[in-house]
């Protein structure tokens, strides 16, 4: 595919600086349509940080932020929140549902933010049916399961077709069944064009995707084998329906 | 953006209540000081104008209220001698004498308007200055003419219309405005003619054995003078013709202004502090709310929501609050008036003057405006530091539903 090899999105020497403190040291990396770039770590490693650099939510004490070719130190603020609106799909490490909305507006979320609710209105409920929540359209968040809300905050970050997915610790949380059901989905993304930042210190979902990078001590080199990361995998209590479904 | 804020109003459904409650109770007391005021102002300003005189003459032996006498309409069943309406003509520096003769009090039984209807004769330019006409270009009242007070034989007393009066025909030359005093249940007619009633009532009899022949008798007179720097004066004339008591319009005026501003600003106070609560609250709930939904916020900020954007619901949920809220205040702030309208008219309390249609809808249009006003003050400040909230913070937080 002609698109896999085209950078959406880099990062040239990026420091990060809070106070005296260095978070990230001299970053350079780069996003490609198509492809899954992986970014493993410790807690506290500076993962989240580079995420919300990359995604144009903190700006860098150094270096640059490329968003498809373009400086993003120039933008404007109403062009950064354009670009996040439009340009990226957030997958936070909890689903951050807004919970006087129901399922379905939830999805819509980024667009009654950009005034084109109705015209996604279709493709909301395309992608609640592709993720198995057609049914809970109209439910509100309190009354779904975890991994049915990261299911719906899935939908949500697919909903304006962004160029770039990105995934703060998908699987945070989820039992082994649902971890795998959203990492299967998230990796099926970039076949459809999409690319996929990941971070994530789940060495199973580390370990099936690619292109994959370690962050220490705010320092970024490529990984070539996992080591031993310490998750805690909560143990699996699947609940099911009467029609069998996974709650 | 709507459907946004209609939500999150919704979701705390309880707290938007108490919120839209208490703009509506502030709102409501606003729009009913303010009707209550103006309905004041002008029924003492009209009271001044139909008075058109400076001083009122009595006799020393009558129990008067001097404010109900002068701008209430109020009666005065007492008598004095006519002879002192030509005794304070001569007085030099008085310009117009005119008396008044006050008789029995009716009940229609045609059309009872639930209280009694007040018979009052009147010098006919008396009568043209209270109703601020002059019908046919004619100076005088017919004999057997009356004026109706505004609240007396609703709906078939029109100009023209005979009405029977303790056995004779009258016909009526004129409705009254309303006043919101004891005129608006009065008739009004010729003094001679009252007098000629009065004369021939059997329950008035005993009554004028002991006054004297009504023909020879009035209750009170009006007087204008030329020059107000010499009302003192002619006020001590006038009382040197014999047992009377005079009543000066300007006092009365004044006492009477005073203690209606006194009243209005009790109630402008109550008003005003309520406003004040209304504002304090509205601004303490969105200072709260920028802080305790500050998550929300975020994540709105890092889906792509701009400054301007975030400011605009911020400020739309205080406005969509101030203005539900007013705009139950209005029906509110309406029966309020309405009640104390009905109460002091009853009472006779005030000269009150019953704000027309197109104030009403000018009154409510401003309470509207006031407190959408209000709410948009109220969340500007909020608003400013919701739009200021990283959209990084989004990235810590943990759920927010």
């Amino acid at each position: 595919m002609s698109t896999a090899s085209k950078t959406v999105l880099e990062a040239e020497d990026v420091s990060r600086n809070y106070g005296t403190e260095t978070i990230l040291d001299r970053v350079s990396l780069q996003v490609r349509a198509g492809e899954v770039t992986t970014i493993v770590g410790p807690s506290g490693s500076g993962k989240t940080t580079l995420l919300a650099l990359l995604a144009l939510l903190l700006e860098p004490s150094s270096g640059k932020i490329r968003v498809a070719g373009r400086d993003a130190a120039g933008l404007s603020d109403a062009e950064r929140s354009h670009l996040r609106n439009t340009f990226y799909g957030f997958i936070f490490q909890t689903a951050q549902l807004i919970g006087s909305l129901s399922v379905l507006d939830n999805v819509l979320l980024p667009a009654f933010l950009a005034g084109s609710a109705r015209e996604h209105r279709v493709v909301a409920r395309e992608l609640l049916d592709r993720l198995g929540l057609s049914a809970r359209a109209d439910f509100l968040p309190h009354q779904l399961s975890l991994g049915q809300k990261r299911r719906v905050a899935l939908a949500r970050a697919l909903l304006l077709r962004p160029a770039v997915i990105l995934a703060d610790e998908p699987t945070n949380d989820l039992d082994a069944r649902r971890a795998a059901q959203v990492a299967d989905f998230l990796l099926s993304l970039p076949a459809d064009g999409y690319a996929l930042l990941l971070v994530t210190h789940d060495p199973q979902l580390a370990e099936r995707a690619g292109n994959r990078w370690q962050i220490h001590e705010g320092k970024l080199a490529p990984l070539t084998s996992l080591p031993t990361l310490p998750v805690s995998r909560p143990e699996t209590f699947v609940l099911q329906t009467t029609n069998n479904e996974i709650l | 953006m709507l459907r946004l804020i209609a939500n999150s109003l919704l979701r705390r459904r309880w707290q938007s209540l108490a919120t839209i409650l208490g703009v509506a109770l502030g709102a409501g007391l606003l729009l009913a000081v303010f009707l209550l005021y103006h309905g004041f102002e002008q029924g003492l300003e009209r009271g001044r104008q139909r008075l058109g005189a400076d001083l009122l003459v009595v006799p020393a032996n009558a129990t008067v209220d001097p404010d109900k006498a002068l701008f209430a309409g109020s009666p005065l069943s007492v008598y004095m001698d006519s002879k002192y309406a030509d005794q304070a003509r001569k007085i030099p520096g008085v310009r117009r004498v005119e008396a008044q003769f006050f008789t029995q009090s009716l009940k229609l039984e045609c059309c009872s308007v639930g209280t009694e209807s007040r018979l009052i004769g009147i010098e006919t330019q008396v009568a043209y200055r209270l109703a601020g006409m002059s019908p046919d270009g004619r100076e005088k009242l017919a004999p057997d003419e009356v004026i109706v007070g505004s609240e007396l034989l609703g709906g078939i007393g029109k100009p023209g219309a005979l009405i029977e009066l303790l056995g004779y025909i009258f016909r009526l030359a004129y409705r009254l405005e309303p006043t919101g005093t004891s005129l608006d249940y009065s008739i009004l007619m010729p003094i001679d003619s009252a007098r000629d009633l009065a004369a021939k009532s059997d329950a008035l009899k005993p009554v004028w054995l002991e006054a004297g022949d009504p023909h020879q008798l009035i209750s009170a007179l009006l007087i204008e003078v030329d020059d107000p720097g010499h009302i003192k004066d002619i006020g001590r004339k006038l009382e040197d013709l014999g047992p009377l008591k005079v009543i000066r319009a300007a006092d009365t005026f004044q006492r009477l202004k005073r203690l209606m501003t006194a009243f209005v600003f009790v109630l402008a106070a109550a008003g005003a502090l309520t406003a004040l609560g209304g504002v304090a609250y509205l601004l303490g709930h969105f200072s709260s709310v920028a802080w305790d939904r500050k998550g929300e916020w975020a994540l709105y900020r890092a889906l792509g929501a701009t400054k301007p954007r975030m400011m605009q619901l911020v400020v739309g949920e205080a406005m969509a609050l101030a203005l539900s809220g007013a705009v139950l205040g209005l029906p509110l702030g309406y029966g309020l008036y309405r009640l104390a309208f009905a109460r002091l008219a009853a009472q006779n309390a005030f000269p009150f003057v019953a704000p027309g249609s197109g104030l009403l809808v000018a009154a409510a249009a401003g309470a509207l405006l006031f407190y959408g006003l209000i709410g948009f003050l109220a969340a500007a400040a909020p608003a400013l530091r919701v739009a200021q909230l990283e959209p990084a913070l989004t990235m810590a937080q943990g759920d927010i539903d």
